[in-house]
């Protein structure tokens, strides 16, 4: 009898493919439906928890404990779809959806210990379908590379950018960043001189083909201290089918005269009963001065020189992995930003162009400027225990290092210099069973030193350490999705000060108890419904309980407070995905983070003075804060080849314990884009326009002592082109950006040098994209 | 099986915190080192110093404020030699770095702005452009009897520096703020 019904299915699966290749047409028709069931290809039972997905489309079904997924409203047509689940071998098919309005169509996967996999070392790391997430698609990715993380990540509604000058980009998450936003580096937390405002994250986007946004709390396994949000910073997959490919990158920006090389070579091996797979990366940028639209912005060039190793192994039931990376850049800071004192300030702000500047083009980098090496080298061992359950080993070492460079007196050396290395041994244990449900547990240790030398103090030594156990679990009933996780941290501060050749060390332990649950409601395949409440702590970070000197590049003086407590964020996030059809889609997501003990700099009187003049100073004080916004996304087709599509954000940030509001938040922008795909159903190929409106930030401090006000709303226009060609039979991707279209003159509030210059005015971006 | 996994990463993990140790606990020293923490001010008759104006702040920015800054007493109706030296005192080092501001010439100008009382200040020293450093300089007490303020400043600006520039062109390496009283 099962032979039957198999006979049958395989029959079904051979006529529907027999249809693909008879019939194309596409009929307008949209109201057809797709269901079935997955099965474990090897006994035949049911699979709840796959994931089937259309690709080239956003519909994604998770089968539910019966093993049935459901599509509605699809369009007549071939679908291409994948069907993967935990454990199990990807599975991709071609489905016509014509006709019938039913279409019925289940699936047996292969459990991945019966054979090898297609892939060695997954991308995705984080599984969780229930987390608040925005990722950049293919072409968005493609046509941002060339700039920083932060650069790329700000496309995305709901995230900005805390900018120093033209070169330092942090990405801000419902406007909270530094410490609050943990980045994920292939699945290893990067650990770098995160607390500073003017240190950007040692990532080259390059590494990634995926780039993904977290909003809220949502990856407890990786920590909890991440309260804004996490990123996502995730590799192509390993793939053992792959054989050979190379791709290299080329791109030339005419702001700066930037000019990048990247290329990726990758290989897969597979033999008898094991495989392997490799990839390495490498890329070289160097840019020279910037260009606002009327001058030049003296040593603001960059240098950047990064590379990667990735190397996977299976056999049988064991799966290892090695990664190494290496990023090194050289940033120059701006010399009209580089201020002695108060005084010096006052008089950049009072003149509307730079006072202390040299208005030419140039490629070198002097001082102030920094210079920044990560490195990362990760080992990963997965061992199947039984079909349903394996064990995770993931052991990291990174070692940071940060040279700044101010002002040479009496030798070269930086004034400041941090080297942060930092151990972590990660155990997860994870089951997923044919019930509905899925669970993982693990135990995390980490242990980090930091340590400083030059002649400016600004951070002290310390070591901490760290250990995290934490369990998620997953399950579902019918229309519903549940998702619950709890993770309790300990962490040892040790911190070594020396003052006038006194030593002393101070000793610190936090516990924390850290808590998230989702709904996921989707009564339809047009609907979603997806409601998280977290509850996370972050212990005070060593700069704001210790800092105590002159923040590099700008006239603060900064403060710490050594009896700061921990920040306890409450956050609810409801996110709406209504979709009418495969183009019109909205998604509104709204957002409400309570912050007890919000840490945040504030000034202080009197001013500290010192032989180089009276600086403002800031301390870091506690007060509950109240974060609450929204992100908006519409897309909509005109028809095939014309699309719209609009972002819209906004955060209100309140200050509970002043009654006002908080300083340097995001203000409300809209994005909007119509793009035009001249090939039709080739999103590669395709001409668009955006606008982007920022406003002007009116949720400023009562009464705080801004040197500056707000600068006012501004609206900027860009331009992208992209093609696929093929060059004697060798795929090429050429794009082309006109950044600032009109070279809007402008300045924005969250860049840290908006007292200084005005934004850089309109860029030229040429990009080029050779597989072979 | 499982137990053998376990164990062993257990003992990696429990390892971990050995791999990691640096001297975290041999902290530097927190007191500002390669600073200016002491100007004098030399003023001089005749070759012959009257007075040194002393201005000193031993932890540098921040932490305690300037320890010392001396106030400026000056005779009516006399001509004073003046030198400004720059040093830099550390773990019971002192340093001239007055000799580096020389050699880095081309980059510093140092301003002496004199208000409440007219006081004409002429900056004796060039660099290599033939514009004023102003380490030497002479100043020149009129018959008044009054009280005002000197701001020293330092300013630092390589590749900019001009014949006559606004004191506040570059960015401050110092700034004090001195009483003075002609009597």
């Amino acid at each position: 009898m099962k032979n039957l019904l198999k006979a049958i299915k395989i029959s079904i699966f051979c006529l529907i493919a027999l249809f693909i290749f008879e019939d194309e047409a596409i009929a307008q028709e949209c109201n057809f439906r797709l269901s079935g069931i997955i099965y474990d290809g090897t006994n035949q039972q049911i699979l709840a928890g796959a994931t089937v997905s259309i690709l080239g489309t956003d519909k994604i079904a998770i089968t539910n404990k019966s093993g049935l997924y459901r599509f509605s409203k699809l369009c007549a047509g071939t679908y291409r779809i994948k069907i993967t689940h935990v454990g199990c071998v990807p599975l991709e098919a071609n489905l016509v959806v014509n006709s019938a309005d039913l279409t019925n169509q289940s699936f047996n996967l292969l459990h991945s210990t019966e054979q090898l996999s297609e892939v060695l070392v997954s991308s995705k790391y984080d599984s969780d379908v229930n987390s608040i997430k925005s990722s950049l698609t293919v072409e968005e990715m493609q046509k941002l590379k060339g700039g920083t993380l932060g650069e790329m990540l700000k496309q995305l509604s709901g995230v900005s950018v805390l900018q120093t000058g033209s070169t330092v980009f942090k990405p801000v998450i419902h406007g909270l960043h530094s410490q609050r936003v943990l980045i994920l580096n292939n699945g290893v937390r990067q650990e770098g001189q995160q607390w500073g405002a003017e240190h950007a994250p040692e990532i080259d986007p390059l590494v990634a083909s995926r780039l993904t946004v977290i909003k809220g709390a949502g990856a407890l396994r990786y920590g909890s201290d991440a309260i804004g949000g996490a990123v996502l910073v995730e590799p192509r997959s390993l793939d053992i089918d792959t054989g050979l490919r190379v791709e290299l990158n080329s791109i030339y920006s005419s702001n700066n005269r930037m000019g990048l090389f990247n290329s990726i070579i990758e290989q897969g091996i597979k033999t008898k009963n094991s495989a392997w797979a490799w990839r390495s990366h490498l890329t070289y940028k160097r840019g020279g001065n910037a260009r606002t639209p009327d001058y030049w912005l003296h040593n603001t060039g960059v240098q950047e020189l990064n590379y990667s190793l990735h190397a996977g192994y299976q056999r049988d039931n064991t799966k290892a992995d090695i990664y190494f990376s290496a990023f090194n850049t050289k940033i120059g800071i701006f010399w009209g930003a580089h201020i002695g004192n108060l005084t010096d300030l006052e008089n950049a702000i009072k003149n509307k162009t730079p006072l202390f500047n040299i208005d030419e083009f140039d490629y070198q980098i002097g001082r102030p400027s920094q210079e920044v090496s990560h490195y990362l080298i990760k080992a990963k061992l997965t061992q199947e225990l039984s079909k349903y359950r394996r064990i995770n080993f993931v052991l990291s070492h990174q070692e940071n290092f940060r040279k700044e460079f101010d002002r040479a007196l009496i030798d070269n050396n930086p004034e400041l210099d941090l080297n942060l290395g930092t151990t972590t041994a990660d155990i997860n244990f994870e089951t997923d069973r044919f019930s509905n449900t899925n669970q993982q547990f693990g135990f995390t240790v980490q242990r980090q030193a930091n340590v400083w030398s030059g002649s400016r103090f600004f951070l002290p030594n310390y070591t901490n350490l760290l250990l995290g156990l934490y369990g998620i679990r997953k399950w579902d009933s019918n229309d519903l999705q549940f998702e619950a996780g709890l993770r309790y941290d300990y962490r040892s501060l040790e911190v070594f000060r020396n003052q006038n050749g006194q030593n002393f060390q101070i000793d610190r332990q936090f516990n924390n108890l850290s808590s998230s649950f989702a709904i996921n409601y989707v009564p339809n395949n047009n609907v979603s419904w997806l409601n998280n409440f977290s509850l996370a702590w972050r212990p005070p970070h060593v700069n704001e309980l210790y800092v105590n000197g002159l923040h590099h590049g700008t006239a603060n003086f900064e403060i710490g407070d050594p009896s700061l407590n921990s920040e306890i964020s409450l956050k609810y996030t409801s996110q709406l995905n209504y979709q009418w059809n495969k183009d019109t889609y909205f998604d509104l997501t709204l957002y409400t983070n309570y912050i007890q003990n919000f840490i945040n700099l504030v000034p202080v009187l009197p001013a500290t003075l010192t032989l180089r003049g009276a600086f403002p100073t800031f301390q870091f004080k506690q007060a509950d804060a109240l974060l609450s916004g929204s992100d908006f996304t519409f897309n909509t087709a005109l028809n095939q080849s014309i699309s719209y599509r609009l972002k819209a954000s906004v955060l209100i940030p309140r200050n509970l314990e002043s009654r006002s509001w908080l300083q340097q938040m995001p203000a409300p922008q809209i994005d909007q884009e119509i793009s035009w795909y001249f090939s039709p159903g080739k999103k590669g190929n395709y001409i668009s326009t955006n606008a982007l409106w920022v406003a002007r930030q009116r949720f400023i401090p009562d009464n705080f002592i801004d040197y500056l006000a707000p600068p006012g709303e501004y609206l900027l226009f860009n331009l992208n082109f992209a093609t696929d060609l093929r060059l004697m039979k060798t795929p090429v991707s050429l794009g082309a950006s006109v950044f600032n279209l009109f070279n809007v003159r402008y300045r924005d509030y969250m860049n840290r040098f908006r007292y200084f210059s005005d934004e850089v005015g309109t860029n030229v971006v040429i990009r080029l994209k050779i597989n072979i | 099986m499982l137990k053998k996994y376990i164990i062993g990463m257990w003992c990696i993990a429990l390892s971990v915190s050995a791999i990691s140790c640096k001297k975290a606990s041999m902290a530097n020293n927190e007191s500002e080192h390669q600073a200016i923490n002491r100007i004098e001010m030399l003023f001089k008759q005749g070759g012959t110093t009257v007075s040194t104006i002393v201005a000193e702040d031993p932890d540098g920015d921040g932490g305690n404020p300037p320890s010392r800054i001396d106030n400026i007493n000056l005779d009516i109706n006399k001509i004073y030699d003046v030198e400004v030296k720059f040093f830099n005192i550390s773990n019971g080092v002192t340093k001239d770095l007055s000799s580096t501001i020389l050699q880095q010439a081309k980059q510093h100008e140092v301003y002496f702005i004199i208000s409440g009382l007219t006081l004409p200040v002429e900056k004796k020293d060039k660099d290599d452009n033939g514009f004023p450093i102003g380490l030497i300089s002479q100043w020149k007490t009129g018959n008044a009897v009054g009280k005002g303020t000197v701001l020293l400043k330092l300013m630092h600006k390589p590749l900019v520096k001009g014949a006559n520039d606004d004191p506040n062109k570059g960015h401050s390496d110092i700034a004090i703020n001195y009483t003075l009283n002609v009597k």
